[in-house]
């Protein structure tokens, strides 16, 4: 009898869990207009997962090489902050202004990566540190009005807004969330860069052995976040029309969440693209779930937390069972 | 079938820090043989492979290559020439399917993207060839451990490896897989691969190798051809002839039957198989040796009967009291464990003398209202200082900087700080030099005149010869034999580990 594999399980539970907030929430709130379960609002739904699930594809990456990003939310500011200066103060156009972000996100991700690769500062600590770092950039950065005190900057031409928009009720942030999603996760599965990914999370030993550069393999992980933040920092000024200092406050929670409950395992090597936007469907339901039966956010934040321990408690459990099950079964199977 | 020379080395030396490790030893493989490579801890096996595979250089000597000489620096090295290590620390990927890890970082390519189809194609080949119990696309996560070890053997052959290196393979396999890995064994000779056999296991040896090279003290001490290989022979070349007679590798036991017994093992039985129904006693004042190889289950035995890990089934019993083993309980009932991994399990590393031997004992020493007692807390380590002349012998100094003698005096220490009635000692003096050997020795001495009943676990024949009143032997999870009240030597200790029988003399 052949057993499913791991991943193939993890992937159905993950599913099933989305699932099942779907049917609770459809049955607490209602099927209908205004209430929960009616295209309009799941639609609104799968646009609030997009933005993590853009970033998430580059902290997919990052976290299948045991790795960890914390930067992510200052980062998103800093990339909106640079644009909303050439918006401001150049008559520069629009498509130099993504680049510049696209540009100031690669190098972000570029600096984690030179920090946490080559100078082999721990990840959560190096992350950390490059967190506060953006968030402080982004507020020197700042537009100030006449009397210095730091103020909104609209972006609201409609040459840039339109991507806050999109073809009826298809936004462009969902097409572009399926298009990264889909290039994560064929570069995952089908190049060698994807398959170093797995190996330098699963034993950097193994993998230097077999003659992969694991220092080039992470940074190249982290510079990937960095260009996945610009387009979700896009995405993101666009939709609100303004960039402020307090965008992506917080905000870096919301890609790991999505990876850990979409069965990417933090101690790396296993998890994939498509687990983490289930992931972050998951997550933007139970916000948007919460918000129709109208219960006080802050309980938002506690379940979220909870239902993180909750999954990286199962996965330890259940991954400690597999393992020993494949033992033993190996040591008996396939053996005549 | 066995041909010319593939690997020679000749002349080599090497030492660490002044000690020779290896002098003058000559090492030879050819084409298409087992070549077996045995010797007791210590005799340089591990320390030979290292300098061919390039992980040490080697101080004088030279490797030739299919009769050319070679200079082989790094791992990378070797590996081109055509030499593959089979790691006992299995180095797959267990995220990625089996063809994965065979075409790691060398992955057949269409454009940018993996080509499966051929990759898959081509593991296939290499897995109908030497006909393994693999499939291709399988995920390693699936995998027992002796089919990962498969996947690292493939791994070697896909880049046209001619000599594999196995390192005690069968260690952390199942009877089964260790036959489907013999079979793989042979089928991979009869192909014209050479294998360097690393074991311990005699039995092994004797089934599989074409010839055995033996190592005793860094130097040469046989090349046998197959029909050479008789365990006797094997055996008293390993521990050598002449020390076999010396004074230190025969002894006379004595141990007394009648003292009152101390510790009761009835029938211990472990979860996972690595022992099972071991039964024995300890004497007051008696030290028990426990011998065997490295896998033994030794370890897990004096593990469980401490309490770090749970047997699945059988009682402990310590002066006529049935125990609920666990390492709080042993500690209060009296029993004393010394960890084979000093570093990791015996103290911390970071804290001083005093606090490491507190550390156990933090139920004796006095409180000042809610805090301890700093001044009793030194009076201890002092006194422990004092007993068994730890030094330095600043009650201040961090463990972790001392010698590894004066580390395991600490280690010693904290517990003859308490009233032991038993206490277990693992490997006690791995890694420390001959001075300091002897003074543990005479501390553990010292504690059976006592009358605390001491368990020692050792490899190294000649300790367990020197310090037991009474000798047990395990094999394989099981008590193989005993001597007691006899004349042993060092050969008939490590004959009953390797399940050979001795014959009469």
């Amino acid at each position: 009898m052949k057993r499913m594999n791991q991943t193939t399980m993890r992937r159905l539970i993950s599913i099933g869990m989305l699932l099942i907030l779907v049917v609770l929430f459809t049955i607490l709130a209602g099927a209908g207009k205004g209430k929960f379960f009616n295209f309009d609002n799941l639609i609104e739904v799968v646009r609030d997962a997009s933005i993590p699930a853009i970033i998430g594809v580059g902290v997919t990456f990052i976290i299948i090489t045991a790795g960890i990003d914390l930067s992510t939310g200052s980062m998103m500011a800093l990339v909106g902050m640079t644009m909303a200066n050439i918006y401001a103060y150049t008559l520069l156009p629009f498509s130099v202004m993504m680049l510049a972000g696209i540009l100031v996100g690669l190098l972000c991700g570029l600096c984690n990566g030179i920090i946490v690769a080559k100078f082999n500062v721990p990840e959560f600590i190096g992350t950390l540190a490059t967190m506060s770092i953006f968030r402080a950039l982004t507020y020197i950065i700042a537009i100030r009005d006449a009397n210095g005190v730091i103020k909104s900057q609209p972006m609201n031409h409609s040459q840039y807004t339109w991507l806050g928009t999109g073809i009826g009720k298809f936004y462009y942030v969902i097409i572009a969330m399926i298009i990264i999603v889909a290039a994560g996760q064929i570069t995952l599965k089908y190049t060698r860069f994807g398959t170093n990914l797995y190996s330098v999370g699963a034993s950097k030993k193994a993998a230097t052995l077999s003659g992969i550069d694991v220092a080039k393999t992470r940074l190249i992980a982290y510079v990937i976040t960095g260009f996945t933040v610009a387009i979700g920092a896009i995405f993101t000024t666009a939709r609100l029309q303004s960039a402020t200092t307090a965008i992506g406050m917080d905000f870096e929670f919301n890609p790991i969440a999505a990876a850990v409950v979409g069965g990417v395992a933090l101690s790396g090597g296993s998890g994939d693209v498509i687990g983490t936007l289930i992931g972050a469907l998951f997550m933007a339901t139970l916000e948007n779930g919460v918000r129709k039966l109208s219960i006080n956010t802050a309980y938002q934040y506690v379940i979220k937390g909870a239902i993180i321990i909750a999954v990286v408690i199962f996965d330890a459990t259940y991954k400690a069972r597999m393992d020993r099950k494949a033992r033993e079964e190996g040591a008996k199977e396939g053996l005549e | 079938m066995a041909g010319n020379t593939l690997i020679e080395a000749k002349g080599i030396y090497k030492s660490f820090s002044g000690v020779p490790v290896l002098q003058d030893v000559h090492f030879e493989v050819k084409a298409g043989e087992v070549h077996a490579l045995m010797g007791e801890n210590g005799a340089g096996k591990s320390t030979l492979i290292k300098i061919i595979t390039g992980v040490y250089t080697k101080d004088d000597g030279q490797i030739y290559w299919e009769g050319k000489p070679v200079e082989i620096n790094s791992y990378q090295d070797c590996q081109k020439l055509g030499v593959a290590c089979i790691y006992q620390e299995l180095s797959v990927i267990p995220p990625l399917t089996v063809a994965q890890n065979v075409y790691l970082g060398r992955e057949p390519r269409k454009g940018p993207f993996i080509d499966y189809a051929k990759m898959n194609q081509m593991t296939q080949e290499l897995i109908d060839k030497y006909q393994f119990p693999l499939k291709p696309t399988t995920v390693v996560d699936n995998l027992g451990i002796g089919q990962r070890q498969l996947i690292e053997i493939l791994k070697g052959l896909s880049q046209d490896s001619k000599l594999l290196i196995m390192d005690e393979p069968t260690a952390s396999l199942s009877g089964k897989e260790a036959e489907m890995l013999f079979k793989i064994i042979q089928k991979l000779r009869s192909e014209g691969v050479s294998i360097i056999y690393i074991s311990h296991r005699l039995e092994e040896v004797y089934m599989l190798s074409d010839r055995l090279t033996i190592l005793r003290d860094g130097k040469n001490a046989a090349v046998l051809e197959k029909e050479d290989i008789i365990p006797a022979k094997v055996i008293e070349t390993m521990i050598g002839k002449v020390v076999d007679e010396s004074a230190g590798s025969r002894k006379m036991l004595h141990s007394d039957d009648n003292a009152e017994v101390r510790l009761d093992v009835k029938n211990l039985t472990d979860k996972t198989d690595r022992y099972r129904n071991i039964s024995f006693q300890v004497h007051r004042g008696e030290i028990l040796g426990l011998g065997g190889l490295i896998g033994a289950g030794r370890t897990e035995v004096v593990r469980a009967i401490y309490g770090v890990d749970k047997a699945a089934s059988g009682e402990v019993w310590l002066d006529g009291k049935k125990l609920n083993p666990s390492p709080k309980a042993s500690i209060l009932e009296g029993i004393g464990f010394v960890p084979e991994d000093r570093r990791n399990q015996g103290f911390i590393p970071l804290l001083s003398t005093t606090k490491n031997v507190a550390l156990t004992n933090y139920d004796i020493v006095k409180i000042n209202g809610t805090s301890i007692s700093d001044a009793d807390e030194l009076a201890m380590s002092k006194r422990a200082i004092e007993a068994i002349d730890i030094r330095p012998s600043d009650p201040n100094k961090q463990v972790g900087v001392m010698s590894g003698g004066n580390q395991q005096k600490v280690v010693l220490g904290k517990w003859l700080m308490r009233d032991l009635k038993l206490l277990i000692v693992d490997e006690p003096t791995a890694g420390i030099d001959v001075g300091a050997k002897d003074e543990i020795y005479s501390i553990l001495e010292d504690l059976a005149k006592q009358g605390v009943a001491v368990i020692v676990v050792t490899s190294d024949l000649q300790e367990l010869l020197r310090v037991s009143h009474r000798i047990i032997v395990m094999r394989k999870g099981d008590i193989v034999k005993e001597f007691k009240n006899v004349e042993v030597t060092q050969s008939k200790v490590l004959s009953a580990g390797q399940g050979v029988e001795e014959e009469a003399e």
